[in-house]
């Protein structure tokens, strides 16, 4: 008896949990009512509907359609627009940010041979090229005297989720408080602002949602955790560590001055004298699709695929790289000078191996949850219209426009 | 024993054969069960593109548009370049092309001083006015004032415009301003519309603003030619007429994407 119990104990958190994970919304309604609008309410999860695949698969016209590959793609024109499918004409090559606060902040970046300062005062907003790290400088933090920032600033390519929202607004980021504090106990701050996928779109207070490490738990990435629930559009990260200590590899250069004291050479460049640069790209980021991105290539080599010349760009035809199979340089032709005499040289290679076979057919198993399903396309049309043919005087009065407000059908030649 | 092994072995085969009905994060609810490919989220211009292929542009016919701010402002028409603009005192009504996207910039509005918002507009659709009366029969939608608090405020808002399906909407009086329904920001705003009718713009507006320092000509978009005629201009100084001849005009209806649907749907 005790094992049917639990049978049917199984049985039923078993359909619950299979049956409600959170996202659905028991029963959705258009809000019109009224009597006839019965076809309007629905359910959140009908069985048999249809769901379409995310922009992002959209943006391809699908397999075996699509041109040689994914890799070819890439390097002939970049594996994003223009490849089929979804056009995006509207895809800014810019991300603008808002530095929020603290208000009066000052906002600088790193620059060639140098940084310039005081290119933004908080609150502020600059255009960032998209898929490019950038390297802030944020000095005169109200509160904060003498306390100068170097963070980094990641700017990921635009993705077909985000084009409506980068073209239509600015990526909010702020330095609070707390981050602040974080930061000057020597702690490690990672900001991602990312926009939601619809699931969690209700969960956003302002669109976008910041991760920020130290208000996770130790150990969870916020660059995962922010691409499992939508898609990065910005990362920064913050620590206290002083990039321009004079003197130091990569600091400010020094000179030594007539009397012995230390003197600053090169001249900085001042946003509060007008001097206004723009930023420096230090590095790439995200993933392909911006200047300067590497995208997914070729196992031959880097960029476009090129033709290899033998005794070009390659060693020449026949030629072994190596003296040895296993790496090692052969043994020279002795005695020196003379005619080589060594008849025979043999390396027996006894390192014990225990390496799997290549793979020679690869299987790889795709579910996605829902699947995406499409309506079966129309095979017959059956088109008819019904012209009502009236008498000179007659008027047909739709129901709605009845002078009591509402009533029944009035056809031509019964009205009132 | 025998009755209990087989009540297992069916709770085991009732796990493996019910259907999963996790959501994808990235897909929108589906509507009725029907396909809809188009979201609130699909890259701009991708509307007015399948609207191209379809066959719903017409070269010669300027759909004409209507803008309307809370009190007073002025709206500008780019041609695709900051060099090419129209300004026009609200409401402000402008021909353009249906399959194209525009860029339009709102400002002196008083409710927001020193604020300019930079709305696009997506026409994927047209009207079908009697003949040589097309400029009394705009599309017309209004930015209201919380939605524009909302751009303010860094969100972005995307509007619906569509054309009511008469069976499909409650009765009430023809001059009627246009009807604005909230929905939540993870349904899809444009399958929503076409429930309740024929969608023939989409409207987004957020807080971005075009680099003052630096030209950025990719910010105004593709655009496309505008037509300003002198009957737009005239009815454009005058405020919304309500007449039961304006039939089409009066039955549009906007679906608006925003923050305050959990709480209007909580309340119903």
């Amino acid at each position: 008896m005790k094992l049917y119990f639990l049978a049917l104990g199984t049985v039923v958190v078993v359909c619950v949990g299979c049956a409600m994970d959170g996202h659905q919304t028991p029963q959705q309604s258009s809000g019109l009512g009224g009597p006839n609008l019965g076809g309007l309410s629905h359910y959140g999860g009908n069985k048999g509907e249809y769901h379409a695949p995310p922009p992002a698969m959209m943006m391809r016209p699908g397999p075996m359609v699509d041109g040689p590959g994914p890799g070819v793609l890439a390097m002939m024109n970049g594996g994003g627009p223009g490849a089929g499918g979804m056009p995006r004409t509207f895809a800014p090559t810019n991300t603008q940010i808002t530095f929020k606060g603290p208000d009066g902040m000052h906002i600088g970046w790193e620059i060639p041979n140098g940084y310039a300062e005081n290119q933004l005062v908080a609150p502020a907003r600059y255009n960032f090229m998209q898929g490019a790290t950038y390297r802030l400088k944020l000095s005169g933090i109200p509160g904060r005297e003498g306390v100068v920032l170097y963070p980094t600033l990641q700017v990921y390519p635009s993705h077909p989720n985000t084009d409506a929202y980068l073209s239509h607004n600015a990526v909010p980021m702020e330095m609070s408080q707390e981050d602040l504090d974080q930061i000057e106990s020597n702690n490690f701050v990672t900001k991602v602002i990312y926009l939601p996928d619809a699931a969690f779109q209700e969960l956003a207070i302002a669109n976008v949602e910041t991760l920020v490490s130290t208000r996770l738990d130790p150990g969870v990435d916020p660059i995962q955790e922010a691409d499992k629930r939508g898609t990065i559009m910005a990362v920064m990260r913050v620590g206290n560590m002083d990039r321009e200590m004079p003197g130091q590899p990569g600091g400010k250069p020094l000179a030594w001055g007539q009397g012995g004291d230390v003197d600053q050479v090169a001249y900085q460049v001042d946003g509060d004298r007008g001097d206004l640069v723009p930023p420096m790209p230090i590095g790439p980021a995200g993933n392909g699709g911006g200047p300067g991105i590497p995208n997914a290539m070729m196992m031959a080599g880097s960029g476009a695929p090129g033709v290899p010349i033998a005794g070009g760009n390659m060693e020449a035809w026949g030629m072994p790289i190596t003296g040895t199979p296993i790496g090692l340089a052969g043994p020279p032709h002795l005695p020196l000078g003379g005619p080589a005499g060594l008849k025979s040289h043999t390396v027996r290679n006894r390192t014990r191996m225990d390496l799997p076979k290549p793979v020679d057919h690869m299987l790889i198993d795709v579910d996605h949850q829902p699947g995406l399903s499409l309506p079966e396309p129309v095979r017959y049309i059956q088109y008819s219209e019904k012209h009502p043919v009236y008498q000179p005087g007659e008027l047909s009065n739709p129901a709605w426009n009845t002078p009591q407000g509402q009533g029944q059908y009035c056809p031509p030649g019964q009205g009132q | 024993m025998t009755r209990v092994s087989l009540i297992l072995w069916l709770s085991l085969i009732t796990a493996l054969t019910l259907p999963s009905r996790y959501v994808a994060a990235q897909q929108y609810p589906s509507v009725d069960g029907r396909q809809f490919p188009l979201n609130q989220m699909t890259p701009p211009g991708t509307a007015a593109e399948w609207a191209t292929k379809l066959g719903r542009t017409t070269p010669d016919y300027f759909q004409p548009v209507r803008v309307s701010l809370p009190a007073t402002g002025v709206v500008t028409f780019f041609e695709g370049s900051p060099d090419r603009a129209y300004d026009l005192p609200a409401p402000a009504q402008a021909s353009l092309l249906v399959g194209r996207m525009y860029r339009l910039r709102v400002s002196n509005l008083p409710e927001f001083p020193g604020v300019d918002f930079f709305p696009s507009i997506e026409l994927i659709d047209r009207l079908h006015p009697p003949a040589g009366k097309a400029d009394d029969y705009p599309i017309e939608f209004e930015l209201t004032l919380e939605e524009l608090e909302w751009a303010a405020n860094g969100r972005l808002v995307t509007k619906v415009v569509y054309l009511e399906q008469p069976n499909r909407v409650p009765v009430t009086i023809l001059d009627a301003k246009e009807r604005i329904k909230t929905i939540e920001p993870s349904h899809n705003v444009i399958a929503e519309a076409d429930q309740l009718g024929r969608p023939v713009a989409i409207v987004r507006m957020g807080g971005r603003t075009p680099d003052p320092v630096r030209p950025e000509p990719a910010f105004f978009g593709p655009g496309g030619p505008i037509r300003i005629t002198q009957k737009s201009v005239g009815t454009a100084a005058h405020t919304r007429r309500a007449s039961t001849d304006n039939i089409e005009s009066n039955q549009a209806g906007v679906v608006s994407l925003g923050p305050k649907t959990m709480r209007r749907v909580a309340q119903r």
